[in-house]
C-alpha cells in the first residue's frame, strides 16, 4: 500500500502505478474503457452491478482465470488483467443482459434518454433481442419532494444516489429496502428530500429513476446547447453549464472544477433558473408619471433619467446613493461606482444587510475565506462565528463535512441558533446575538492564560473578572492545538450591531491561536464588488478614498436622500430594515429601479424601472471568496427588452458625459480593473486597535429580541422566485416564528398559533413554532421572505399578540 | 478498317434507323399515358406524401414527444416542444412539419417508436403563402383522423417485411 | 462409534446442563488453558494437526483461517479490539445439525468459542443464531448463564487476565445472514447483505476489527480435539478429511435425524444407519450437502463415501457442504424439486448485486413453467445459460449456490425436463 510502486498488465499494456488502488481507477486514467454503474470516482465502492468485470490471470498455474470487477480489485505487482477477453466480454454481456431483463423499454419518453449510461453500454454489450418473456418488475414511485422526478421501475439498484446520501449529503434520507427482485430505492418514510445538494442525485443516476422534475419532458439532451457560465448565488462560484434551447435556460448542470465545487452543484445554484421566465419579469423600461405607470422605450427611459439626475446632482452636494446586490457583476458594480463617483459622490454600497460599519476602514481588500476551498480538508479545527455554513454556502459545507470525516477536523460553533449541521460539531456555543461578543472574550481570556499573554488594552477591563466556562475553554485548547485552526464569520454576523467587536474580538483570538480567519459573505460577488469599489470609502482595487468618505448602506437607507439608485436588489427584502428601507425610499424624490424583476411595492417608491438581465443573460465576471476571477457570457439572450446592466451603465455613462465611458465590451471593463490589481496574499486578522473597541458586552437586557437568518432559498430575487425551490422543505420555514418552550410559556404562545408580530409601525403574521435550537428570550423570524417586508431590523426588540 | 465500317455506317444512317426502330415500336405500342387528374396512376401503400399524426383507437395521441424524428431529419423540417400534460404524461405543445423544407425521405416514419408520424397517401396540395406549407400539430392530427383508416390498412400490410 | 465429538452429551440425562458437561470432563480444556497461558500459536498448531475443516460448507481449514489472525511479519495492529463470531445461522435447507448442538450441547460451544477467542487474541465472541431458532437461543443464553455464573467467562477470568465476553445475536431470518460478511452487517445493526472482498474479514471484519468467522459445528469440535489430541481427531476420519462430522439425513428414509459419524463413512452405511430408503423403494438421487450442493444420482452416491474429497470427486461432482444429506427415492419429481429450490434462492437473494439479484428469479419462473407445463424447448439451454451467467460473477457465494442445482438437475435429468415441456405433465407421476 502507500507510496510503492508496482506494475500492472492490462491488455498487455504495462502500467506502472501505486499499490493497492482499485483498477478501474487506473484504466480510466490510461483511457482503457470500462463498463460501469455503480462506480463513481466521488463515492465508495460497492461493486454490486458487477458491469466492470475483467478477467484477471490466475494467481496460480493451472486455475482457471477469474472475472473480477474491476472496482473493488487492488492491484498487486505483476497482475494481469484482460478487459476485452472472450471471457471479460462474455462477463459484461452477460451482468447486461440482466439488467435489461428488469428495465422498461420506455426510453423514447425517458428524459434520461441521450444522456443514459445503461443505454450507452447497452449498445455495446446489449443484445438486439431479449430472451426473456416473463412479465417485467414494475415499482411504485417515490415521491422525493419538488426537484427530484422518479421513475423507480427504471432503477438498476446501483446504490449511488444512496452513497451519495451518506457519502457526501451527510443526509441518510435514501435508502435500499426489500430482498432480491423486491429491492426499491425509497425514503424509508415517505418525505422530501432535504439536502441542499439534493438534484446532484439525479446526475449519479445512471439510469432515468431520478430526474430532474423542473426539468420534466421539456427538451431532450441532444438538443440543448451548453454554455460555460459561474453560479450566481454564493460566495463560490460554483462551475456551471447552462442547457438552452430555443433561448430558453432549460436546465443548469455541474462543471468539473476540482479547486472549488468537483462534480457537485447546490440545488439553489441548479435550479436558480426556473425564474428567468417568471411572471414578475419586468419586460420593457417604465416610467412613473404622475402617480401612472407608463411602459416606454430605452430612450425615453434614460434621457428622463439622466435629466432628472443632472438637476440634482447639479444643485447640492450629498444627495444620490447608489445600493446594489452582492450579486452584482465585477463590470457592473465598476461601472456604477464610476457614475456615482462621476458625479461627485461616494455614496455607494453593496453591503446591504450589514449593520455596523464602524471598522470598515479595517476591511481587508476583499472578503477572503482566508484558505483555499480545497485546502478546507486541511484544516485541523474551525470555528464557525454566526454561520449556517451548509444552507449558506453548500459548496463550503460539503468541503468542511468532508474535512470532518477524513480530516477528523474538530468544528466548533458560536452561534445565535444550534443549527443542524451534517457533520458532528464538538463544541457548540449557542447564546443570545448580543452575548456572542462575550463567550468570544471568554475563549480570548483562555488563550490569554494558555500563552500567558496579557490582554491588550480596552479588553482588559471586560475579562478581568470573567469565568471562563468548560466550553469556552475547550473551545480555547482545540484552536491552540490545532496546527491549521480557522476561524470562520458566517452570513449572520453581519447583521449584528456589534460585528466590529466581534470580529476584533475573533482576529485576537486568531492571532493568539495562530489560526487564519476568514469571511464568508453573501452573493457571488462580494470580492469583486469590494475591488470594484463599491464601497464609499474605497475606490476601485482599494484606493483609499479617506478625505471624502460617502455615505454606507445603513446611512443612504436611514436617511432620506434626492436620489437613488438600486441595483438588483430589493430593498423590502434584501435589507436589514426593510421598514425602514421602504420608508425612506417613499420619501425620496427620484428612485431609480434597475431590476430584473418588478413588484408592486417596487412600484409604489420607484419612479424609473430599467429591466435588466439576470446573470444567465449577461457576460460578466465574478471574484469569488478565494479571489478567483472568474468570466461567463450570457446563456441566452435577455427576456424581451431587458438588456445587460452594464451595458444600461455604460450608455448612461455616455449620457452624463462622464469621461472613459467608451467600453466595447465587458472584457474591456473588467480588463481596466485588472490592469490596476495585484493580487496579495492573505492574511485576515486585524490588528488590536484599543480606541476602536467600545465595551457594549454587558449592556443586555432581558426583553425578547429577534433573531434571524436568511433562508438559502430566499437569498436573492432570482432564487426568491424559483418555484420549486421555494416548495422546499426548508423554505417551510418562511412564515413561521420560532422560540422556545420556555419563552413560548412567558409569552403564552402555542405551537400552529398564528400571531401577530409587531415591530416598531409595521407587523406580520406568523405561525408559532416550538424550537429548542433558539436561545432564551429570542424570537427566531427569518429574513428576506414576503411576510417580513413590514418588520424593522433583526437583532433587536418585538412583540408578539395573539 | 474501322475506318471503312464507319464511312459506311454513317452513309446508310445506321444509328439513325436504329433509332427510329425504338421510336417506332412506342409508336404502335399501348399507350401508358395518364391523363391527371382524371387519371390516376396506382399508388404503392409505402407511398410517402404529406404527413399525418395518428391517434388510438380511444381517440389519445400516439405521439409521445420523443424528439427521435427531430433529432433524425436530414432536412430539419420539425420542431417539437414538449413538457408534461397534467395527467403526467410526456406530450407535444408544439409539433411542426416544414413542408417546404421536408425531402419526404420517410425517415421520421421509421423512427418513430409509436407509430405516430405517419406519411400518407396524400401528395395533392398546395401552398399559397409559406405559412400554408407548415404543417402544425392540429393540421397533422386532423389528416391523421381523415385517412387514420387508410394508414391502418397500409401499415398492416407491411407489417410482415418489418 | 457415533457421538464422540458434538453430541457426546446426547446419551446422558440432560444433556444440555453445565453439570452434566462437566461431568464428562467439560471446560477442563478451558480451565487449563486458563491457568497455563498456553501459547496461543501451540493451539492452533494442534488444530492444524487435526485437519479440522469448516463444517459450514467451504471445509477451509480452520487451523490456516485462525493463523490469518498472526500474519507472519507480526501483528499489523495488535491494539486493535478482535471478534471471533460463531454462525449459528443455520438456514441452508436439509440442514439441522447445528440447531441439536445449541440444543444438547450449547457448554461445548462456548468453550470452543473461548479457546478459539483466546487463540485468535480476541476478548469478544458473538454467537449468531439464526432467527427461527427460537428454542435454541433460549437454551444457549440460558448455559450462557451458566457459564458466566460458573466463572468461565468473564473480565479477568479465575484470575488469569484474559477476558472472553461472548453474547449472542439473534438474526431475522434471512438465508444470506449465513454468509460470513453479511452476518457481520447483520450484527453490526445493518441489513443483512454480504461485503465485497477483499479486504476480508481477518483483516476488516466485525465493526471493522480483525474477525474469525466459524461454523458452530467447528467451534463445538474444538474443546475435544484439544482433549484428546489432534491427531485423535485426524485418525477418526480420513487423511485430508479428518474427524467426525454431523450428517442431517432427511427426506426420504425411515429414520431421518442428525448422525454424527467418523469422516469417510460409506454412504450407503450412513443410509442403513438412517434406517435405508422410505416405504422400501428404489434410491433415485441424493443432494449430499444441502440444497445449494448438486445432485448425484443414486446409483453413483451409493458407491461415494461422505467425505470432501470423495463428494467432489469428477465421478460424482458435489461437494460434502454442510453435510446435509437429502434423499429423494423413486416417485421424486425432479422438476418439482427443482422448482421448489429455485424459489428458494429466489426469495433469498439479498438483492444486492445484479446477476444474482435479477437472475434467480429468472431462473425460478422459467423451472416454474417447465414445471406448470409451459415449458418450452429452448428453456433448458436458457436455464443453463443464466445459471452459468450467475456461478462466478456475484459478490457472494449465494449466486452459485442458485446457480448450482440448476445445471446438476439439467445434466442428469434432462429427459424428465424434457418429457415436462413435451409431455406438459410429469413423467414420475404417470409410473
Amino acid at each position: 500500500m502507500g507510496d510503492k510502486k508496482v506494475t500492472i498488465e492490462v491488455n498487455g499494456q504495462e502500467i506502472e502505478t501505486q499499490a493497492g488502488r482499485m483498477l478501474i481507477e487506473i484504466a480510466d486514467e490510461v483511457g482503457i474503457p470500462v463498463p460501469r454503474f455503480c462506480y463513481h470516482k466521488k463515492l465508495s465502492v460497492a461493486a454490486n452491478c458487477r458491469m466492470c468485470l475483467v478477467e484477471m490471470q490466475a494467481m496460480r498455474e493451472g486455475m482457471e482465470n477469474p472475472v473480477v470487477p474491476a472496482c473493488a480489485t487492488p492491484i498487486g505487482d505483476g497482475m494481469k488483467f484482460y478487459t476485452k477477453s472472450p471471457k471479460a466480454i462474455a462477463a459484461q454481456k452477460g451482468v447486461m443482459e440482466f439488467l435489461l431483463i428488469n428495465h422498461p423499454l420506455d426510453c423514447p419518453i425517458c428524459d434520461q434518454g441521450g444522456e443514459c449510461e445503461l443505454q450507452d453500454i447497452a449498445i455495446g454489450y446489449g443484445e438486439g433481442y431479449s430472451q426473456y418473456t416473463e412479465a417485467k418488475r414494475v415499482v411504485k414511485n417515490k415521491d422525493l419532494g419538488p426537484l427530484i422526478a422518479t421513475d423507480m421501475t427504471r432503477c438498476i439498484h446501483c446504490t449511488r444516489c444512496v452513497r451519495f446520501g451518506e457519502e457526501i449529503a451527510g443526509t441518510r434520507e435514501l435508502g435500499m429496502i426489500g430482498r432480491g427482485e423486491h429491492t426499491e430505492i425509497t425514503t424509508y418514510l415517505e418525505h422530501s428530500i432535504s439536502s441542499e445538494m439534493s438534484a446532484n442525485v439525479i446526475d449519479l443516476c445512471p439510469v432515468g429513476a431520478l430526474t430532474s422534475k423542473p426539468f420534466r419532458y421539456s427538451a431532450r439532451s441532444w438538443e440543448l446547447n451548453n454554455v460555460d457560465a459561474i453560479a450566481a448565488h454564493d460566495c463560490v462560484g460554483s462551475n456551471i453549464i447552462v442547457q438552452t434551447l430555443h433561448n430558453k435556460v432549460k436546465r443548469v448542470l455541474p462543471r468539473e472544477n476540482e479547486a472549488l465545487n468537483e462534480v457537485w452543484l447546490s440545488d439553489r445554484d441548479r435550479f436558480s433558473y426556473l425564474s428567468q421566465t417568471h411572471t414578475e419579469r419586468l419586460e420593457t423600461p417604465m416610467i412613473k408619471k404622475g402617480g401612472e405607470w407608463q411602459c416606454c422605450d430605452w430612450n425615453t427611459a434614460l434621457t428622463t433619467l439622466v435629466a432628472e439626475l443632472d438637476i440634482l446632482v447639479k444643485d447640492k452636494k450629498n444627495t444620490i446613493g447608489a445600493l446594489l446586490s452582492p450579486s452584482s457583476t465585477l463590470e457592473e458594480g465598476y461601472l456604477l461606482q464610476k457614475i456615482v463617483r462621476g458625479m461627485g459622490q461616494h455614496n455607494i454600497d453593496f453591503r446591504i444587510r450589514q449593520q455596523d460599519f464602524s471598522q470598515q476602514t479595517l476591511d481587508p481588500l476583499y472578503p477572503h475565506l482566508g484558505v483555499n476551498i480545497d485546502d478546507i480538508s486541511t484544516l485541523d479545527a474551525v470555528m464557525l462565528i454566526g454561520s449556517n455554513i451548509h444552507k449558506d454556502q453548500p459548496i463550503i459545507g460539503h468541503r468542511l463535512r468532508q474535512a470532518v470525516l477524513k480530516n477528523d477536523t474538530k468544528v466548533m460553533a458560536v452561534s445565535h441558533r444550534q443549527y443542524s449541521f451534517h457533520f458532528p460539531v464538538t463544541e457548540n456555543i449557542i447564546v443570545h446575538p448580543q452575548r456572542i461578543a462575550l463567550q468570544l472574550a471568554g475563549i480570548a481570556k483562555a488563550l490569554l492564560t494558555l500563552n500567558n499573554a496579557s490582554a491588550p488594552t480596552g479588553l482588559k477591563e471586560v475579562i478581568d473578572d470573567m469565568l471562563i466556562t468548560d466550553i469556552q475553554q475547550k473551545m480555547a485548547e482545540k484552536l491552540q492545538a490545532a496546527k491549521r485552526g480557522h476561524l470562520i464569520l458566517g452570513n449572520m454576523i453581519y447583521g449584528l450591531e456589534d460585528y466590529a467587536q466581534i470580529r476584533m474580538l475573533a482576529s485576537l483570538i486568531a492571532s493568539l491561536s495562530e489560526c487564519n480567519i476568514g469571511y464568508l459573505t453573501e452573493g457571488a460577488n462580494a470580492a469583486g464588488l469590494a475591488i470594484a469599489g463599491c464601497l464609499p470609502h474605497r475606490k476601485e482595487v482599494g484606493k483609499e478614498n479617506n478625505q471624502d468618505v460617502g455615505l454606507h448602506a445603513q446611512e443612504m437607507l436611514s436617511k432620506t436622500l434626492d436620489a437613488y439608485i438600486l441595483l438588483g436588489i430589493e430593498p423590502e427584502l434584501d435589507t436589514l430594515n426593510p421598514q425602514q428601507a421602504i420608508n425612506t425610499l417613499t420619501a425620496s424624490s427620484m428612485v431609480v429601479v434597475m431590476n430584473a424583476f418588478v413588484t408592486d411595492t417596487m412600484k409604489q417608491y420607484a419612479n424609473i424601472l430599467l429591466p435588466i438581465s439576470t446573470p444567465l443573460e449577461t457576460s460578466g465576471t465574478f471574484v469569488n471568496t478565494n479571489g478567483m476571477w472568474q468570466s461567463f457570457t450570457g446563456a441566452v439572450s435577455p427576456y424581451k427588452e431587458a438588456r445587460p446592466a452594464w451595458k444600461v451603465l455604460r450608455v448612461l455613462g455616455n449620457l452624463f458625459e462622464l469621461d472613459d465611458f467608451d467600453y466595447r465590451s465587458s472584457e474591456e471593463v473588467k480588463e481596466s480593473i485588472a490592469s490596476k490589481y495585484t493580487a496579495e496574499k492573505f492574511d485576515n486578522r486585524i490588528i488590536w486597535q484599543e480606541h476602536l473597541f467600545e465595551n457594549r458586552i454587558n449592556n443586555v437586557n432581558n426583553e425578547p429580541i429577534r433573531i434571524s437568518d436568511v433562508p438559502g432559498y430566499a437569498i436573492d430575487a432570482m432564487v426568491r422566485r424559483a418555484d420549486a425551490l421555494q416548495d422546499s422543505l426548508d423554505m417551510q420555514i418562511a412564515d413561521k416564528v420560532l422560540m422556545n418552550e420556555k419563552l413560548a410559556q412567558v409569552l403564552q404562545c402555542h405551537a400552529d398559533n398564528i400571531v401577530e408580530v409587531e415591530q416598531l409601525e409595521g407587523s406580520g403574521k406568523f405561525i408559532v413554532a416550538i424550537d429548542e435550537s433558539i436561545p432564551d428570550d429570542c424570537i427566531y423570524i427569518p429574513s428576506a421572505v414576503a411576510a417580513t417586508t413590514n418588520l424593522a431590523a433583526p437583532f433587536s426588540t418585538v412583540s408578539i399578540k395573539e | 478498317m474501322g475506318g471503312m465500317t464507319r464511312f459506311f455506317k454513317s452513309l446508310f444512317l445506321v444509328e439513325l434507323l436504329k433509332g427510329m426502330r425504338l421510336t417506332g415500336r412506342y409508336l404502335f405500342s399501348k399507350k401508358i399515358t395518364v391523363q391527371y387528374p382524371e387519371e390516376k396512376t396506382p399508388q404503392s401503400h409505402r407511398f410517402r406524401g404529406k404527413h399525418a399524426l395518428r391517434r388510438y383507437a380511444n381517440g389519445e395521441e400516439r405521439c409521445i414527444a420523443c424528439k427521435l424524428c427531430e433529432a433524425v431529419c436530414p432536412a430539419l423540417a420539425i420542431t417539437i416542444e414538449s413538457e408534461q400534460r397534467d395527467d403526467g404524461s410526456r406530450r407535444t405543445t408544439r409539433y411542426d412539419i416544414d413542408l417546404s423544407k421536408c425531402i419526404f425521405c420517410g425517415f421520421c416514419e421509421e423512427s418513430c417508436p409509436v407509430d405516430s408520424i405517419v406519411e400518407t397517401r396524400e401528395y395533392e396540395y398546395h401552398g399559397e403563402t409559406r405559412e400554408d406549407l407548415l404543417m402544425t400539430k392540429e393540421k397533422l392530427l386532423a389528416m391523421g383522423d381523415k385517412y387514420e383508416e387508410e394508414i391502418a390498412a397500409d401499415r398492416a400490410k407491411d407489417a410482415i417485411y418489418r | 462409534m457415533t457421538n464422540e465429538v458434538c453430541f457426546r452429551t446426547l446419551h446422558l440425562d440432560k444433556p444440555s446442563s453445565l453439570d452434566t458437561y462437566i461431568s464428562i470432563g467439560g471446560y477442563q480444556v478451558w480451565k487449563k488453558i486458563l491457568a497455563e497461558k498456553t501459547s496461543q500459536m501451540d493451539i492452533i498448531e494442534e488444530i492444524k494437526i487435526s485437519n479440522l475443516r469448516g463444517r459450514g460448507g467451504a471445509g477451509f481449514p480452520t487451523g490456516l483461517k485462525w493463523s490469518f489472525m498472526h500474519p507472519p511479519g507480526g501483528e499489523v495492529q495488535p491494539s486493535m479490539q478482535r471478534y471471533i463470531v460463531c454462525n449459528s445461522d443455520e438456514g441452508e435447507p436439509g440442514t439441522c445439525k447445528d440447531r441439536d448442538i445449541l440444543r444438547y450441547n450449547p457448554h461445548q460451544l462456548i468453550e470452543g468459542m473461548a479457546i478459539a477467542g483466546y487463540a485468535i487474541g480476541a476478548s469478544i465472541g458473538y454467537n449468531y443464531i439464526r432467527g427461527e431458532f427460537w428454542e435454541p437461543y433460549e437454551q444457549f443464553e440460558q448455559a450462557l448463564s451458566e457459564a458466566y455464573e460458573a466463572g468461565l467467562l468473564g473480565k479477568n477470568i479465575q484470575n488469569s487476565g484474559i477476558d472472553f465476553d461472548l453474547y449472542t445475536h439473534l438474526g431475522a431470518g434471512a438465508y444470506i445472514c449465513g454468509e460470513e460478511t453479511a452476518l457481520l452487517e447483520s450484527i453490526e445493526g445493518k441489513k443483512g447483505q454480504p461485503r465485497f472482498k477483499p479486504p476480508f474479514p481477518a483483516s476488516y471484519g466485525l465493526y471493522g476489527r480483525p474477525t474469525t468467522i466459524n461454523n458452530t459445528e467447528t467451534l463445538a469440535s474444538v474443546p475435544v480435539i484439544l482433549e484428546k489430541g489432534g491427531q485423535w481427531f485426524l485418525e477418526q476420519g480420513k487423511p485430508n478429511n479428518g474427524g467426525t462430522k454431523l450428517f442431517s439425513v432427511s427426506g426420504h428414509v425411515n429414520k431421518p435425524g442428525n448422525y454424527e459419524v467418523p469422516m469417510g463413512i460409506p454412504f450407503a452405511d450412513l443410509l442403513e444407519m438412517a434406517g435405508g430408503v422410505k416405504d422400501g423403494k428404489k434410491l433415485k438421487a441424493v443432494i449430499p450437502g444441502g440444497s445449494s450442493t448438486p445432485v448425484i444420482p443414486g446409483e453413483i452416491m451409493m458407491d461415494l463415501s461422505m467425505d470432501y474429497d470423495s463428494l467432489a470427486s469428477k465421478a460424482a461432482g458435489s461437494m460434502l457442504g454442510a453435510g446435509s444429506v437429502i434423499v429423494m427415492h423413486e416417485d421424486t419429481c425432479m422438476v418439482k424439486t427443482l422448482a421448489r429450490l429455485s424459489h428458494f434462492y429466489y426469495d433469498e437473494s439479498c438483492g444486492q448485486c445484479t446477476p444474482c439479484r435479477e437472475g434467480t428469479g429468472w431462473l425460478s419462473r422459467i423451472v416454474h413453467r417447465i414445471e406448470d407445463g409451459q415449458g418450452k424447448n429452448e428453456d433448458l439451454d436458457l436455464l443453463n445459460s443464466i445459471a452459468s451467467k450467475i456461478e462466478g460473477r456475484t459478490i457472494c457465494a449465494l449466486g452459485a449456490a442458485a446457480a448450482m442445482p440448476v445445471a446438476s438437475f439439467i445434466k442428469h435429468y434432462r429427459d424428465e425436463f424434457q418429457y415436462h415441456i413435451d409431455h406438459k405433465k410429469c413423467m414420475v407421476s404417470m409410473k
